[in-house]
């Protein structure tokens, strides 16, 4: 009678499968010796279960929900671990069941489990929501990728052998076979991890986590160059000699220096003039010392790439003005000058401050770039330094109207928006890059346009000058990144490896990494000469809009598009600590030049000033991760009037620059 | 099942003529429109991130059609993000607004300013991580406070010393809160009291009332539109503004679009006090002066203010549908503003503004003796500011009158003394003087009988003139100003006409354009003008 039934079971399975011959031949063997086989019982009933759950696609749906039910009555020890199986079975189940042609089935299994893990996963479910038939799961890159390769999950022995146990014991085989298949158990002995350890099983990426696990084995040499300035400044302020502090006082005129004098001198407590002005000048000249410490404790590395020569006088600008940097911490916070855009009409599409803040550009959705000459503003009326602009700017620019003469120099030649400006570090140059796939060097000197980099397929999202100048990166909606120099029309660098658009790329500041943030929601890290994946970095939770690189190279942040900003470490690739109080967007970062501070700005129209000297500075001493002590602190929110803020810049001086633009809807 | 039914497969089918789809075509297609749908929308979403922007537009889709190589869709291009209207009776349908437009209208249109030119403007944000409190940066008031000191007290448990500054959160301390209930209480029940007198001195110079400002503002104007009837607490009310203008350590130029209503309606409401004693004139004229002192002070940060102040004024006073005591309120608000303000705007309009009053003041035509003596008070308050701007005028030409003036100053007597002489002086041109138009002139005083009520007025408004002119001046002299004002009147009551031409023509001498402006006053006013004339020469000496 059993006998009967298996055979009917597996003659419908071969119809079903379309296996003809294999029918044929059974059917040929059953009629030449009809009472020859005894089955194994365990085995038929395998066979009959595995007939039932052909037989529906509500068997993943019962399935699911069992295994649900059962995970969430588990033991609350386990229960954790438990429940970051279900997202991968669910994804799966969703997906077996489109594969199958049952759209309808899995459009209900969807809806009726979805909101169990909307709360981690919301912009992945908003994708596969959309697959709705076998072929799309063919097209679509992220499902492909899903039902390609295993997830990880690591797993206390104990709570492996409860879910295997459950599983054999209700034979429910589907749950059975898309956990075998799609899931990889890293069974760890002992006492199941701790909650807020499973950053990493958050987030599904196609390639396997192993990959990533393996890629961030590799050695990386985050260290600064040799031969930096800073150091080269650091010998030099040894030699502090007399004429230097006659420099200071001839610059009584300069009104940052004295700011940043009556700044000292409130801390000593000292106001009469001419005897201690010297000393003030003393003190600075400690402080740039003392600063300078913290980066010479990065260790060096050689340069992998060819360095351009930078001219003698350019040097001496650049080692003045790091004399002149204000030091900042959580104690002394930096001024912040904010550029306003206004009557863009929605149709500012980036904008960049070179690192002096005397040009600001912006790229438009109608093709143009536009550059201010901030500094030209201030002096027409007799001011010439770059603090007196700002209570003039606004007379200045009716007289520019009024002139008929516009207040800006305009760039035209791409034809597509412009998403993305950068100004080489000496503000003699900008890169643009557009959707018409092509990035643009323009000279500002000349007010022309000198090359046109061709080389993307798709619109270029985000163009870089390295810290150098010469050599730019840029990233694309093709996937992705590429190395420049600025007198080849050919990539020198390729980048290939992310899942999704690479939407924001950042140099390293020893300009032998890049790392580029990703709609995949990862962040990699690229070594320059080899063209190698050095780093992923796992944790952001939606599309990377925003990369800043300490000053000392050790550390990275990154800004996603829900608010949250990580702060990585190069060398372990792991999240020192996210930082949350953004509400909206983050669109761009920014390091204070001696790494203390992090300025972030962003969609809800404020700028946070984050203290990052707690969290950088205890891990190197004690090197433990135990959260609260290294946990980033927010200093300081800015609020703009109705101004997001597109782009943040600190001058080698340490003043912040940032830009935005007013928009009145908000 | 998908999103997009299979119906909205079949009817757009048919609307590009297909009629004959199958089912099972329709079936098939929409979950793949959905899934495009859904790519499209994904792609646009990037192209949005990457303009910098958190509404999608018709752009970003647009751009999105182009990266997936299909043809943009045409005819949405809008700068503005679209607005979605919500279909009545559905939860979730929702459509835009295209409204039709006439043809003819867009072309009849104007052609549409030139948008402005993108422009960057700079400011700080912060300044050492303080934010300076300019126009530029959002206001302090509109940040939202942070709950509590807690954030502080945490800080200081890590053990980091931080002085957070916290945004000022707008709180008022117990102290403000007890003298704000008090000065209201006083302004409300005892206004004549010589504590609020005191109140009123503390609220014009406190330095720590700042915070107050709103809430008095609110005061103010609630109390004025609730107690209309209630003349002393106006009157209270009035003070107060004038106290928290006057103190110089109050910030109220932000809070000066909410009093200014409150004081318009003190000064030009068509009934101010229940009863007809209520001397609402009073409160009107001490209004008009606040308004005045407003101007002046706030003019040049509010460059319209003033026209905006103005032109209601304005209203009030040519409309002639309005209420005499209106009429009153805007003269009186009108000259307080000064001379010229009353030479632009109400001298061209006197002539016809009188032969509508003229009716209203005569017992035969308005039997109603409070709207007579309404008119009659409009009479005098127009009169005091044709008064005062013709002063103005000879004020500028002093030289004439100065001999006569200074004896004025040395001794009362004398005055007797000069008076003749200066009408001899100014008998010779009067010779000269075209023998009709002074006919005119007795002509127009015949049907203008002058009963002692308006001389009674004018009498009124004449030391409160001198007053004016010289308001640094003593009492004495003041005294002075009145008896040598009150001598001339005496002597002008003997000179009456003869005198009058005299004077008349000695302006006309000086100065053609003031002549004239006299000639054609006194045409209007008859003699009662002249109160005003010879008071030039007491503004000299001072």
């Amino acid at each position: 009678m059993e006998e009967e039934e298996i055979e009917k079971a597996v003659l419908a399975y071969l119809k079903k499968k379309g296996f003809k011959h294999t029918e044929l031949a059974l059917q040929e063997e059953q009629n030449n010796n009809p009472s020859a086989s005894q089955t194994d019982p365990d085995v038929a009933r395998r066979i009959l279960s595995f007939a039932q759950s052909e037989n529906g696609p509500a068997r993943y749906h019962d399935g699911y929900s069992k295994l649900r039910s059962w995970t969430y009555t588990s033991l609350d020890l386990y229960k954790h671990e438990l429940l970051r199986v279900l997202y991968p079975v669910f994804v799966h189940c969703f997906m077996d069941l489109v594969a199958k042609g049952h759209t309808q089935e899995a459009r209900t299994f969807f809806n009726s489990f979805r909101e169990d893990h909307e709360l981690m996963h919301l912009r992945d479910l908003q994708k596969l929501e959309g697959i709705l038939s076998p072929s799309h799961l063919e097209e679509m890159e992220f499902a492909h990728s899903l039902r390609q390769s295993k997830v990880n999950i690591k797993i206390c022995k104990y709570s492996y052998e409860l879910l295997l146990q459950y599983l054999h014991k209700t034979q429910s085989i589907t749950m059975l076979g898309i956990i075998n298949e799609h899931i990889n158990f890293q069974v760890a002995p002992g006492q199941p991890s701790s909650i807020s350890d499973d950053a990493e099983v958050v987030t599904l990426i196609g390639s396997s986590q192993d990959a990533a696990n393996q890629i961030n084995q590799k050695e990386i040499r985050w260290g600064l160059l040799e031969d930096s300035l800073e150091e080269r400044l650091e010998k030099a302020s040894g030699l502090l000699s007399d004429s230097e502090k006659a420099e200071g006082e001839n610059k009584d005129g300069d009104l940052e220096e004295n700011k940043k004098r009556s700044v000292e001198g409130g801390k000593q407590g000292n106001s009469i003039k001419k005897l201690k002005k010297e000393k003030i000048v003393g003190t600075t000249g400690k402080n740039a010392r003392s600063e300078t410490n913290s980066i010479t404790m990065a260790p060096r590395v050689k340069p992998e790439l060819t360095l351009p020569v930078m001219p003698i006088e350019v040097e001496h600008s650049i080692l003045e003005d790091l004399r002149n940097r204000v030091q900042l911490s959580s104690l002394a916070l930096p001024s912040v000058s904010f550029y306003t855009f206004i009557n863009t009409h929605n149709g500012l599409n980036c904008a960049s401050i070179s690192h002096d803040g005397s040009l600001v550009a912006g790229g438009f959705s109608d093709s143009s770039l536009k550059v201010w000459d901030m500094s030209k503003m201030g002096r027409r009326v007799d001011t010439s330094n770059v603090q007196g602009e700002n209570e003039s700017v606004p007379s200045e620019h009716s007289a520019g109207s009024e002139d008929g003469k516009r207040s800006y120099t305009l760039f035209q030649g791409h034809a597509g928006p412009v998403y993305s400006a950068t100004f080489s570090p000496l503000g003699d140059f900008i890169l643009s890059s557009s959707s018409d796939s092509t990035i643009r060097l323009w000279s500002t000197k000349l007010n022309a346009n000198l090359v046109c980099y061709k080389g993307h397929n798709y619109p270029v999202w985000d163009v870089q000058f390295s810290p150098v100048g010469h050599y730019f990166a840029s990233s694309s909606h093709d996937r992705t990144a590429r190395i420049w120099s600025m007198d080849r029309i050919q990539p020198l660098r390729i980048m290939a490896g992310h899942l999704s658009d690479v939407d924001c790329v950042q140099w390293h500041a020893n300009c032998n990494y890049i790392a580029t943030g990703s709609s995949d929601k990862t962040v990699r890290l690229w070594d320059v000469q080899s063209g190698e994946c050095v780093r992923i970095f796992i944790g952001h939770r939606g599309m990377i809009l925003s990369l800043a690189m300490s000053p000392d190279g050790r550390y990275m942040a990154s800004g996603d598009e829900d608010g949250t900003i990580m702060m990585w470490d190069l060398s372990s690739g792991r999240c020192v600590t996210p930082l949350m109080g953004h509400t909206s967007c983050v669109w761009t970062l920014a390091f204070s030049c001696e790494g203390s501070l992090l300025a972030s700005g962003s969609a809800d129209c404020t700028v946070k000033l984050w203290d990052v000297t707690t969290s950088t500075k205890a891990p190197r001493i004690e090197d433990n991760k135990s959260g609260s002590a290294n946990r980033l602190r927010s200093l300081k929110t800015l609020h703009t009037k109705s101004t997001p803020v597109y782009t943040l810049r600190f001058s080698r001086r340490n003043l912040l620059f940032s830009a935005g633009v007013l928009s009145k809807g908000i | 099942m998908s999103i997009v039914p299979k119906e909205t497969i079949e009817v757009i089918a048919q609307s590009i003529g297909i009629n004959n789809l199958s089912s099972d075509v329709a079936l098939a297609l929409a979950p793949d429109v959905e899934y495009r749908v859904r790519e499209i929308m994904q792609e646009a979403i990037k192209c949005m991130r990457h303009s910098k922007r958190t509404v999608l537009t018709t752009d970003d889709v647009d751009s999105a059609l182009n990266l997936r190589n299909v043809e943009p869709i045409y005819g949405f291009a809008s700068g503005d993000p679209l607005r979605f209207k919500r279909a009545v009776g559905h939860k979730d349908l929702f459509y835009i607004d295209d409204k039709d437009v006439e043809f003819k209208d867009v072309i009849e249109a104007p052609l549409p300013k030139a948008p402005l030119d993108t422009a960057v403007v700079a400011h700080w944000l912060a300044i050492e991580g303080v934010q300076p409190a300019i126009p530029e940066n959002a206001p302090v008031e509109a940040l939202v406070a942070p709950p509590e000191s807690k954030k502080t007290e945490h800080s200081k448990e890590d053990g980091i010393p931080v002085d957070i500054k916290l945004p000022v959160k707008h709180v008022l301390s117990r102290e403000l809160q007890l003298y704000f209930d008090k000065i209201t209480e006083l302004i409300v029940s005892q206004s004549d009291s010589v504590i609020f007198k005191e109140a009123l001195v503390s609220l014009a110079t406190d330095s720590g009332l700042h915070p107050l400002v709103p809430y008095f503002t609110f005061f103010i104007a609630d109390e004025v539109t609730r107690s209309l009837n209630d003349l002393p607490l106006l009157f209270a009310l009035m003070r107060v503004v004038r106290s928290l203008l006057q103190n110089p350590h109050i910030h109220i130029e932000p809070y000066l679009h909410q009093l200014m209503p409150p004081i318009f309606t003190c000064l030009v409401a068509k009934k101010l006090g229940r009863r007809f004693v209520d001397n609402h004139w009073e409160l009107r004229d001490f209004t008009a002066n606040l308004v005045a002192s407003i101007c002046k002070k706030f003019g040049h940060t509010y460059h319209n203010l003033q026209t905006r102040v103005t032109k209601t004024l304005v209203n009030a006073f040519l409309e002639p549908s309005k209420a005499m005591t209106q009429h009153y309120g805007g003269i009186q608000g009108l000259a307080a503003l000064g001379p010229s303000v009353v030479r632009l705007m109400i001298l061209p309009n006197v002539e016809p503004y009188l032969q509508l009053l003229e009716p209203e003041m005569q017992l035969e035509k308005q039997k109603n003796e409070m709207k007579r003596h309404e008119a009659w008070r409009v009479y005098g308050a127009l009169l005091h500011a044709a008064g005062q701007c013709l002063y103005d005028r000879l004020k500028l030409f002093p030289g004439l009158l100065s001999p006569p003036a200074r004896s004025v100053w040395r001794t009362n007597a004398r005055v007797i003394n000069t008076m003749p002489s200066k009408r001899k002086l100014s008998n010779d041109p009067s010779s000269q003087q075209p023998l009709h138009k002074k006919q005119i002139v007795e002509g127009s005083l015949g049907p203008i009988s002058l009963p002692a009520d308006l001389q009674g007025s004018s009498a009124d408004s004449f030391p409160a003139a001198s007053g004016e002119s010289g308001p640094s001046s003593s009492s004495g002299q003041v005294l002075n100003e009145v008896v040598s004002g009150n001598n001339n009147r005496r002597e002008r009551g003997d000179g009456r006409a003869p005198k009058a031409s005299a004077v008349l023509s000695q302006a006309w001498k000086e100065d053609v354009d003031a002549g004239h402006l006299l000639a054609s006053l006194f045409e209007l006013f008859g003699e009662a003008i002249f109160s005003f004339a010879p008071s030039v020469a007491t503004s000299f000496f001072l």
